[in-house]
């Protein structure tokens, strides 16, 4: 499917010379038209790929070999423009270019949008770099009736131009031999006209529109998520579904599975059993007791949080792998509005279901400094992680359905309430509500696995460490008698303010590390009917609007600097305090039992 | 043609079909942006819907906007 005629008109320059370095050659293109898939293809490496705009908010690089030469590749966060007003993302792929961070750009395009494209390729040659032209996903274009001339836009732009199929490797070898014959295209200024006039027109030069439409069931189902209606009770339903995966399956049915059989029958027994010959006490229960490395560390991380995180990362890779995200947009424009947001907000909100620390990365993608503090503040209060909503969905799937609206009634209304707040106090704008609503697709298998492996993989390379070292802490605080002190000193506040036993301070240590360990230590204390069903609707809302994990600080501090992370991190804290005060003092007063 | 025969895509109900006859540039940045995403005279558009937000189609590219932004987008009807 490539066009060997074109680029065999072109002058290939020999590829094979010393350098200093090995060629950089950067993907740029407009936002989700399959960069990292074709990054993915070249290099053998996997980036997270997604069916929204903003999956990819950082550089990624990687190796590949082409003839006889190593290239670095660069897979960049897409942009709708590299002059102009640019968001964060935008900027981190123009900056690159600006300062010759590579030598070769290989321009994806979305075949479907040829006019985008072009005007991409207008502004991306003033960078005076040798380009390549990718038409991806040319199958979905046809399938829309639209048709390009590959070989007359390629002589007409002096470049090669490959049509490809990403996904299914079309056209990738066709991209490997073009890279010697990239050349600088002929664009809009060596015409002495407009990006926009010479896009305009070149498009329609070398793209024919047909009259097919989309096909009918895309069209319905595209009708029928974003129209209230029948969007609203869709939601509804893909809530409940995920409920029903993640909240029953994965955290009572999948846990009870590893908790008493795996861990509760087999291992803890045998682990136990084989610590009996260790002659030092201190060994012996550093290993096997109640803040043992293995009866509490490895139990909490992985018969109740692995088992939770997994089934939803599952169910989240589906959903961002069909479109489905950001048609949510839609809906909540008007309420993120209200809290000095638009509508692109719900991307980071709901991302940050997945990982609050991932979903502060994702922020990138709002438009103006305000916009973005005001979502890294509420991914930092108010949205539980996938491992904490598991634990949230264990306890008081438990107690009552009241419970959970209880819980989430109150932590939403205090998400909009501070978002709200927020937007007053700070200074600053709101941009447009602006936003591309991806295709719908059916999502690929292979993709949906490969995303989560890697997930599962990334959450116990960096959870499993944190709940182990978070066990030693406790261990060691325990020995020394600094948890009974914590008790005893945070009492007023656990107990009194709270109405917690005082056991619940050390889950609060506990939750600082991680929210969901935290969690974790909740879920124990509740089933083992250490507490009752107010105090542990209370204990998890703090825990709940407690700041994530010591990662989700850190985040936050590398992308808004110390000041503004000690400021959040204090300003949760109180909120998070307060509003449990608040509701332990409501509860107590109608005599709410659930 | 007279200018009275562009609408802004806000008053168009769901099925309007026609073409992008300017883009209102009282705020450069959001000509800007509509641009570089496609929206600029010239393009096709057809209404999907306009509530609780705008939907529109403008080319091959779905795209979801407020009021506001809608109103800067001038339509020649087909």
């Amino acid at each position: 499917m490539s066009c060997p005629h074109a680029i065999r008109d072109l002058k290939p320059t020999p590829l094979l010379r010393l350098r200093a370095h090995p060629l950089r050659i950067a993907l740029v293109g407009n936002p989700n038209v399959g960069k990292s898939v074709i990054f993915g293809r070249l290099t053998g490496r996997y980036v997270t790929v997604s069916n929204y705009p903003g999956t990819t908010v950082a550089v990624t690089r990687g190796r590949a070999s082409v003839g006889a030469e190593v290239c670095d590749i660069i897979d960049t966060p897409g942009v709708n423009a590299v002059e102009g007003p640019l968001s964060e993302d935008e900027k981190v792929t123009r900056d690159l270019l600006l300062t010759g961070g590579a030598e070769l750009v290989v321009q994806v395009a979305d075949a479907r949008n040829l006019r985008r494209a072009l005007l991409l390729t207008s502004q991306l040659a003033d960078f005076g770099l040798p380009m390549i032209l990718v038409l991806n996903m040319i199958d979905e274009a046809r399938a829309r009736g639209v048709d390009m001339d590959a070989e007359g836009l390629s002589a007409e732009l002096g470049i090669p131009v490959i049509e490809a199929v990403a996904p299914e490797g079309r056209g990738i070898a066709e991209l490997r031999e073009a890279l010697a014959a990239a050349a600088r295209p002929r664009v809009a200024q060596d015409q002495g006209r407009s990006h926009i006039q010479w896009a305009d027109e070149t498009a329609r030069r070398f793209r024919t529109v047909g009259t097919l439409s989309l096909g009918r069931v895309q069209e319905w189902l595209g009708r029928a998520v974003r129209q209230p209606l029948t969007g609203l009770p869709i939601l509804c339903v893909v809530l409940y579904l995920t409920y029903l995966f993640v909240g029953v399956l994965g955290a009572q049915t999948l846990v009870g599975l590893l908790e008493d059989g795996l861990f509760g029958a087999y291992l803890n027994p045998w682990a136990t059993a084989a610590a009996a010959h260790i002659p030092i006490a201190l060994v012996r229960d550093f290993l096997v007791g109640e803040y043992g490395l293995i009866t509490m560390g490895l139990t909490y991380a992985i018969a109740i949080v692995l088992p939770v995180v997994t089934t939803f990362f599952l169910i989240f890779g589906f959903l961002e792998d069909s479109g489905y995200i950001p048609r949510l947009a839609i809906f909540s424009d008007r309420l993120f509005r209200s809290m000095g947001l638009n509508g692109r907000a719900v991307l980071p909100m709901v991302l940050g279901l997945g990982c609050d620390t991932m979903a502060t990365m994702t922020t990138r993608i709002l438009s103006t400094p305000k916009e973005r503090l005001i979502a890294i503040l509420l991914l930092a209060l108010g949205v539980p992680c996938s491992a904490q909503l598991a634990t949230i969905m264990g306890i008081l799937g438990g107690i009552s359905f009241a419970a959970v609206v209880t819980l989430f009634g109150v932590v939403l209304t205090q998400l909009v309430l501070v978002g709200f707040l927020a937007s007053l106090v700070l200074t600053g704008d709101r941009s447009d509500f602006i936003m591309e609503l991806p295709p719908l697709r059916l999502p690929r298998f292979r993709n949906l696995m490969t995303k989560t492996a890697l997930r599962v993989r990334w959450y116990l390379g960096e959870a499993v460490p944190l709940f182990l070292i978070g066990t030693v802490l406790l261990f060691l605080l325990d020995r020394i008698g600094g948890l009974a002190w914590l008790a005893g000193a945070a009492r007023p506040l656990v107990s009194g303010v709270l109405g917690l036993p005082p056991k619940a301070a050390e889950i609060f240590v506990m939750g600082f590390l991680r929210r969901d360990y935290g969690a974790a230590g909740l879920f124990l204390m509740a089933r083992d009917g250490a507490l009752t069903h107010v105090q542990a609707v209370v204990a998890l809302t703090v825990m709940t609007l407690f700041v994530p994990c010591v990662a989700n600080f850190l985040m936050i501090v590398k992308e808004r600097g110390l000041r503004t992370g000690l400021a959040i991190l204090s300003f949760v804290t109180v909120i998070a305090v307060g509003t449990g005060g608040l509701l332990n003092a409501v509860l107590g007063f109608f005599h709410v039992s659930f | 043609m007279s200018v009275s025969e562009f609408r802004p895509l806000s008053h168009l109900k769901p099925g309007a079909r026609g073409r992008i006859a300017r883009v209102t540039r009282d705020l450069t940045s959001r000509a800007e942006r509509l641009a570089a995403m496609g929206v600029s005279p010239g393009a096709t558009v057809r209404v999907l819907q306009t509530f609780p937000g705008i939907v529109f189609e403008c080319d091959q590219t779905e795209l979801a906007v407020e009021r506001m932004v809608a109103r800067a987008i001038l339509v020649e009807l087909e």
